[in-house]
């Protein structure tokens, strides 16, 4: 088991499916050419049920692939022993662990299982690998908290930690950020872009948080029914393959904003005037309820912004408001 | 956290020596206690061949009363580690060697073997031969048992689906069963019924000879996968990842289930509610999730409660004993009980 410092992963002309009895093999995804060099953080996005999580676990080698590769640093994963697997990449899942008895130490703790003897004893050595894995996630406090009893946050970076003690210069990570508030998942996504960047380890992951992975990661791998695509997330956003992620035709992808809008039926339009933060959001606010904003004539509503009051002109009607609520409630109980 | 740690250890290896302590002084109240007072003195002077002593007590302590208290401490130490082996392979607190199907599979092959021939052949073979062919039937039902469930999950990779399996399986042999009662005399009737009621004195020294190296079999093949089951602990996803050849630990872990609850099934009856209750009782004992603590906790313990349970059987100063399956039910139900209701649910293993 040779050990390698960091590596990179190639998909070739991969097509990942699902043997079935008594039928023919269900083929989810074909012709994927994708990869990652050492040090950088993917992820890989598509729509639900697109099959993300059945490429990772085929990169992971839990489930057979019907034709192309995998190369791992200029060696096919099927030519590799589970063991040797297991010193290469490391993969954490969506499932939750809830194991009676055991801290969050020894679950961080098999993570030196594929380096341990035959009964898992674990040397000074591995206990130091495995301490400080657990300070890198920041989990210090709760080395002996048992698992049952932190929340999921937590046990997403103890299941970091994990892999991290396995030390394997590839992580495979499906879907890290599900079920974490806001703030975890920034801080799931820049703690793992600090293990990309410090560590020179390959970070692949999936992931349904578009906005936050736009941001914090190198390269994206966007799947979608009949094609794949690589590149940098600024690359994708010019090129528009972010729009055509999804089939639904209601979703579209605003280039300028950077973020994901649900196209609505334009009501009535608007013209506004006003500037700074009030303006922006009471945009926003107009945009959420569905009104098209105007910029010059041919308006139906017309709102001034001043020291935080709105006025609303809609025909012979005046209107003052003290707040977006009480406007936009307006504009709903009245004007329909 | 190394004061923590130790503490753990020290726990751990107190909580040991108590049950060692236990272990031994079951394992001597069961040899002095049944329906004929034997004296201490002549117990441990029956152990010594040149000691002169009464050799009616040596003959029921060293041909009845030790077998006896052998086989409880194989039988409960047998059953608790294959309940253990099976809660931890299947992730399921509730798995254990009936949910498989194993003990029906040795029920099947005895009935088939009682019931199934005509009442003059199947009593004249047991007047003749002893225990042996029924429990030879009996192993060979469970080992059929097992080659299925081993068959079903080498193709299957759903835990569930092969729990479910076994359950179903166990409900159409308990048809079967039923259907050849009814067709059945009445001595060929009593005959199974005794069977079902478990012993652990049918065991004979010559039969302690085969089951001895099968449990010694089972259980070391046990010890030698401690470090896939605690794999397992975290599901089979984990496991790969973490290097095991799942499918092949799996194997090897259910082949020394089906050993070790096989062959006590097979020798003893089906003898409920050990195999669930033990490893249930040894995780709150021991606060550990490790299989390397775990693996000797469930075979001492288990050891005590057969012993125990078999001494409650005895009821000691009376003529008769109880049947040993009713017992175990009796002792090991309000255990899991105690447990349901203090975890407000079933401790999940994983």
């Amino acid at each position: 088991m040779k050990q390698q410092n960091s590596c990179n992963i190639k998909l070739d002309n991969l097509s990942v499916g699902y043997e079935q009895t008594g039928a023919p093999p269900l083929e989810i995804l074909n012709n994927i050419n994708l990869s990652a060099s050492a040090g950088e953080m993917v992820a890989l996005i598509g729509c639900n049920g697109i099959g993300k999580s059945t490429l990772l676990r085929t990169i992971a080698g839990f489930q057979p692939w019907f034709a192309g590769n995998i190369t791992i640093t200029n060696r096919e994963l099927n030519t590799l022993s589970p063991k040797e697997i297991a010193c290469i990449m490391s993969f954490v899942s969506t499932e939750n662990i809830r194991v009676p008895n055991m801290s969050v130490f020894d679950l961080v703790a098999y993570g030196r299982f594929p380096y341990t003897n035959w009964v898992g004893m674990l040397t000074n050595n591995d206990k130091a690998i495995i301490r400080e894995a657990i300070e890198k996630v920041g989990l210090s406090g709760l080395m002996q908290r048992p698992v049952l009893q932190i929340s999921d946050g937590e046990r997403q970076r103890a299941m970091i930690a994990r892999a991290l003690a396995q030390d394997t210069p590839l992580i495979i990570l499906d879907e890290p950020t599900a079920y974490l508030d806001v703030s975890n998942k920034y801080e799931i996504f820049h703690l793992l872009q600090t293990l990309a960047d410090e560590k020179n380890k390959t970070i692949v992951l999936s992931s349904h948080d578009l906005n936050i992975a736009l941001r914090e990661v190198d390269k994206l791998w966007i799947i979608t029914e009949d094609t794949n695509y690589q590149g940098a997330p600024e690359d994708a956003v010019l090129n528009g393959w972010l729009s055509k992620l999804f089939i639904n035709e209601n979703i579209g992808f605003d280039a300028d904003e950077g973020a994901f809008f649900f196209k609505k039926k334009f009501r009535a339009k608007v013209k506004v005037e006003g500037k700074g933060l009030p303006l922006t959001w009471t945009l926003r606010a107009l945009n959420r309820k569905g009104y098209q904003i105007v910029m010059q004539a041919e308006h139906d509503l017309k709102i001034v912004i001043k020291e935080n009051s709105w006025t609303l002109t809609s025909g012979k009607v005046i209107e003052k408001f003290q707040s977006i609520y009480q406007l936009i409630s307006f504009l709903e109980n009245h004007l329909r | 956290m190394r004061t923590h740690l130790n503490n753990k250890r020290k726990r751990i290896h107190i909580t040991f020596l108590i049950l060692g302590v236990m272990f031994l002084l079951f394992f001597i109240v069961d040899l002095l206690l049944g329906s004929l007072i034997v004296p201490v003195r002549q117990v441990f002077l029956s152990f010594f061949p040149a000691s002169g002593i009464n050799e009616t007590f040596r003959t029921i302590i060293l041909d009845f009363r030790l077998p006896k208290a052998l086989t409880a401490i194989f039988a409960g130490a047998a059953l608790s580690l294959s309940g253990l082996l099976m809660q931890t392979v299947f992730r399921n607190p509730l798995a254990g060697p009936f949910v498989l199907g194993i003990s029906a599979g040795a029920s099947l092959g005895v009935a088939l073997f009682i019931l199934g021939f005509s009442s003059v052949t199947a009593l004249g073979i047991f007047s003749f031969t002893g225990a042996w062919p029924l429990a030879l039937v009996a192993w060979a039902g469970s080992f059929l048992v097992m080659t299925l469930v081993l068959y079903v999950s080498s193709k299957i990779n759903d835990i569930m689906t092969i729990l479910i399996l076994g359950i179903l399986f166990t409900s159409a042999v308990s048809a079967i069963v039923n259907i050849l009662q009814y067709f059945s005399n009445e001595s060929m009737l009593k005959a199974f019924i005794v069977w079902t009621m478990g012993s652990l004195g049918n065991v004979t020294k010559s039969q302690l000879a085969v089951l001895t190296p099968a449990l010694t079999i089972g259980t070391i093949l046990a010890f030698l996968k401690v470090k896939n089951l605690n794999a397992f602990l975290l599901g089979e996803s984990y496991a790969r990842s973490l290097g095991v050849s799942v499918k092949t630990s799996r194997l090897l872990i259910l082949l020394s289930t089906s050993l070790l609850a096989g062959t006590i099934t097979a020798f003893c009856g089906p003898v409920g509610f050990i195999g669930i209750a033990v490893p249930h009782i040894c995780r709150v004992l021991f606060k550990t999730a490790d299989h390397l603590v775990l693996l000797p906790a469930v075979i001492l313990t288990g050891s005590i409660v057969m012993l125990f349970s078999d001494i409650v059987s005895q009821l000691p100063g009376m003529q008769t004993t109880l049947p040993i399956n009713s017992v175990t039910a009796l002792i090991g139900i309000p255990v899991i009980i105690w447990i349901i209701i203090k975890n407000k649910k079933f401790v999940p293993v994983s």
